[in-house]
């Protein structure tokens, strides 16, 4: 089947930079940076004053305008509120009013600019366990940007990849119109070329890492939980290697030569141990977190599931349901398996879905699955019954037409 | 010694020299926009990266607002010397009456049906049922009704992407993951190199009426022709593709080839 | 001394790009991607159904190592803008498309006690795992006889990574535990309306021949 006939890898892109990217560099064979040494290089209100930086600003600024005309944006007053608050708070007082875009991309990332504007996939809002553990990557992105990362390393990179004299970025900007940036397959508005920005060196990210503990304690939250978000992803992406009998993924690693994270979650360990102060009640606000989002998990959790990376879905759904099982986290462990489909998978995720109906909180779609499955199985009353339970749950279903005549 | 060093200049010059092409395709009917035409040129769709040591191209944010600003600049300035009335749009929300997510989903409508023009009859993906018939490519109402609403006549649509090396552009033909549709990859799309399409369309069909293609080849390090993050390079562009606009077939015959 | 002009030389001319400077004159000689589809009966996929389209369309090539035989593909302005697929006699365990089996996200395979919402989930995966599809909505899914079988008519809306919304429409049974499909899917401005009746004619016209 032809389709678009494109070969896309979205996540091959999209891990150029940001937070995920972060996830691939290992800290190895320097001193761990200490959270006391970290200060902030940009207070509030701070605005560049070299040319490039000024240029540099000017083109996020044209970024900005076509990431906000993008369809792929959730457009959420409550998440987004949410979001500017959280990034506000942990990201001081240079952060406060940022502009936050929520974009429908079901990969773990979140990018921060500084000239005031964050973007957040849906995918990280997916993994998140707590409150803690968000303002954690948050913290970090903060970290990249109150230490001017950004600048310093694209004056980096200017240096080692222009050969011609090309001019300042302000001359260049002065004749110049936004154009638009589509039909570049997964660019997904200009967040392709943004990436280009986002190169941070092994130094950098442990700053970074230092920092989002400095500013989680300070704010409240314990500490150790930046290092547990390494972790689960880390986890998830040897768990999808392990499932397609592949190690993972090498090709992310542009700068690093040790495999293993593990000297980094040390270290932010070691470094949580000094910020904590004894006595003191740290909080992660992991009901305020799931209520929060709690209207978009069905549709995080659809985003990912349908993506149909068995091992990754799995162990996020386990990692998840460490807070507790419940009806959306069984139906969608059941439709990791349904879609999986190998041996035996079908007999699986039938008794996923029997699992998940008896929950309170089980999904109209459960019920379908469900009645589907029994039907299957020869149980035809069952089953029907169990379709019509979906139909009673959900009258305006699309597929209705098609459940009422299977019942009928 | 001397002797192998004339072989080796020769056999690089070689694919240098006159590797510029620029095609054209009309409507068989078409004519030239001339005397009193408004004209709307859209924000140019511009993409300019680097190739990475994998061969893929990343784009590059400060090269590619470089080259949009300077072909923007390139077409104001080109499109100052003909006659008409001409209103370059800089932002989505610039035209009264028209909202800016239907100016988006215009343009990217164009974008896919820009990128089908350019695969299906220039870059050998031919289809058999649009063969001898002209350009017959449209946007259909949405754009009849940018027309309308507007009262512009014509909308222009531009498209150019480049990329580099850290060496300068590549020699070897590297084939971007944006280069590959339909199980082929169509050369000079999201490779290395230079490919650009600049497009018209008559608002009072919405149909793409006339449509020209630039591409040139590969270069070897040290030789810089038409590099649109310069003002000249994007000048340069902006001439080729717009400045020789040929009447359609039909019309052509009808004049006896003058 | 002469071996090492030779290689620089060679070494030149893999360097000119492969549909650039070298391709020669303009014109529309050069098509072994697509093959003209007439008014007339067709069969398509591995044979076992035929069909009449209302006007001509462009068939593609079958590509040596990534199709399957039961699968074709059609398209009138090209696949970025309208497509006509048509799957005949898919069997159990049989996959839509060519994926590699390293690959992280997958598009599951077809079984043959599939119900028609099995069919249309597979159908979801290959949009959103195989053609990027960021958003996908299920617009119907309604009983509809098909060669003869009670079939189903599934009707979806996708939003892909080019923002670019595309509208389709499938139609398909489950006959003797294969799969047999006809899907257009097409841009949601101008392109969808433009074909979808030549969709239904291709439907209506539609015969198993074994």
């Amino acid at each position: 089947m032809c389709m678009r006939c494109v070969e896309l890898n979205r996540r091959s892109l999209l891990v150029g930079g940001g937070a995920l990217a972060a996830a691939s560099i290992t800290g190895v064979a320097q001193a761990r940076i200490r959270p006391q040494d970290m200060v902030p290089l940009i207070g509030p209100g701070y605005r560049p004053t070299d040319a490039d930086e000024r240029g540099l600003w000017q083109l996020m600024d044209r970024v900005e305008e076509e990431i906000s005309g993008s369809s792929l944006l959730i457009k959420d007053p409550a998440i987004t509120a949410y979001l500017q608050q959280l990034i506000g708070t942990v990201g001081g007082p240079a952060a406060k009013d940022m502009r936050i875009y929520l974009a429908r991309v079901p990969d773990f990332n979140a990018m921060m600019f500084p000239s005031g504007f964050s973007v957040v996939f849906s995918g990280l809002l997916l993994r998140m366990r707590s409150e803690a553990q968000l303002a954690g990557v948050i913290a970090h992105e903060s970290g990249h940007f109150l230490r001017r990362h950004m600048i310093r390393s694209w004056r980096d990179t200017r240096r080692k990849s222009d050969i011609l004299a090309i001019g300042s970025m302000v001359a260049g900007v002065a004749g110049g119109a936004a154009g638009v940036n589509t039909g570049d397959l997964s660019q997904l508005a200009q967040l392709g070329t943004i990436l280009s920005l986002l190169r941070y060196s092994r130094q950098m990210e442990a700053e970074a890492d230092a920092m989002s503990v400095k500013l989680l304690a300070d704010n409240g939250y314990p500490a150790a939980e930046a290092a547990e978000v390494w972790e689960q992803l880390i986890g998830e992406m040897d768990a999808s290697a392990r499932y397609r009998r592949r190690r993972r993924e090498r090709r992310w690693d542009l700068f690093t030569t040790h495999p293993s994270p593990e000297s980094r979650t040390a270290d932010i360990k070691a470094s949580a141990a000094e910020v904590t102060v004894p006595g003191r009640t740290y909080n992660n606000h992991r009901q305020r977190y799931l209520a929060t989002i709690g209207p978009i998990r069905q549709m995080l959790l659809d985003d990912q599931v349908k993506l149909n990376d068995p091992g990754a879905s799995q162990f996020l759904i386990e990692t998840l349901a460490r807070d507790g099982w419940n009806g959306l986290l069984r139906f969608y462990e059941a439709e990791v398996w349904r879609l999986r489909n190998r041996a035996g998978d079908d007999a699986r995720a039938a008794q996923g879905y029997a699992v998940a109906v008896a929950y309170p909180d089980a999904p109209p779609e459960a019920w379908r699955w469900h009645g589907l499955s029994l039907i299957k199985q020869g149980r035809q009353s069952e089953g029907r019954a169990a379709l019509a339970r979906y139909l009673s749950l959900n009258p305006a279903a699309p597929d209705a037409p098609f459940i009422q005549q299977m019942i009928s | 010694m001397r002797k192998l060093g004339i072989a080796v200049a020769l056999a690089v010059s070689v694919p240098v020299a006159g590797c510029v092409q620029t095609r054209q395709l009309a409507d068989l009917q078409f004519t030239p926009p001339q005397g009193d035409y408004r004209l709307l040129v859209m924000r140019p769709d511009v993409s300019v990266g680097s190739v990475t040591t994998g061969g893929m191209v990343e784009p590059r944010a400060d090269w590619t607002d470089q080259a949009r600003a300077n072909l923007t600049t390139a077409i104001r300035a080109q499109q100052a010397e003909r006659g008409g009335q001409v209103q370059i749009l800089e932002r989505r929300d610039q035209l009264p009456g028209v909202s800016a997510d239907e100016i988006a989903e215009l343009e990217r409508l164009h974008s896919a049906v820009g990128r089908s023009i350019a695969l299906h009859k220039f870059m050998g993906a031919y289809l058999p049922t649009k063969r001898g018939r002209g350009l017959e490519y449209t946007l259909g109402q949405d754009a009849v009704e940018l027309g309308r609403r507007t009262g512009y006549d014509y909308a222009l649509f531009l498209y150019a992407e480049d990329s580099f090396a850290s060496t300068g552009r590549v020699a070897l033909q590297v084939l971007g993951i944006a280069g590959c549709f339909v199980g082929f990859c169509a050369p000079n799309i999201g490779g290395g190199g230079q490919f650009a399409y600049a497009s018209l369309v008559d608002l009072k069909t919405g149909e793409v009426v006339w449509f020209n293609v630039l591409q040139a080849g590969t270069q070897i390090a040290g030789v810089n022709m038409g590099d649109i993050r310069t003002p000249e390079g994007s000048a340069q562009l902006v001439d080729r593709l717009l400045n020789r606009m040929k009447p359609g077939r039909d019309v052509r015959r009808a004049a006896g080839n003058r | 001394m002469n071996r090492k002009i030779k290689l620089v030389i060679a070494a030149a001319a893999l360097a000119l790009p492969l549909g650039g400077c070298a391709s020669g004159a303009v014109g529309e000689g050069f098509s072994s991607h697509y093959a003209l589809i007439g008014v007339r009966s067709v069969n398509v996929g591995d044979g076992s159904m035929a069909v009449t389209p209302p006007r001509p369309w462009n068939r593609q090539r079958a590509r040596l190592f990534d199709d399957i035989r039961q699968v074709e593909d059609w398209t009138l302005n090209g696949p970025l803008l309208d497509g006509m697929s048509f799957v005949t006699g898919l069997r159990s365990g049989q996959y839509l498309i060519r994926q590699r089996r390293s690959e992280d996200r997958q598009v599951p395979k077809f079984r043959s006690d599939m119900t028609a919402p099995e069919v249309t989930a597979m159908l979801e995966s290959l949009y959103r795992v195989r053609g990027g599809a960021v958003d996908f909505r299920t617009l119907s899914l309604t009983p509809r006889p098909f060669l003869g079988a009670n079939g189903f008519q599934f009707d979806y809306e996708h939003l892909d990574t080019d923002e670019l919304w595309r509208r389709g429409r499938a139609v398909g049974a489950v006959i003797d535990g294969r799969l047999y499909l006809i899907l257009f899917d097409a841009a949601r401005s101008h392109y969808y309306q433009n074909a979808i009746g030549d969709f239904e004619a291709l439907v209506a016209s539609a015969r198993r021949r074994r």
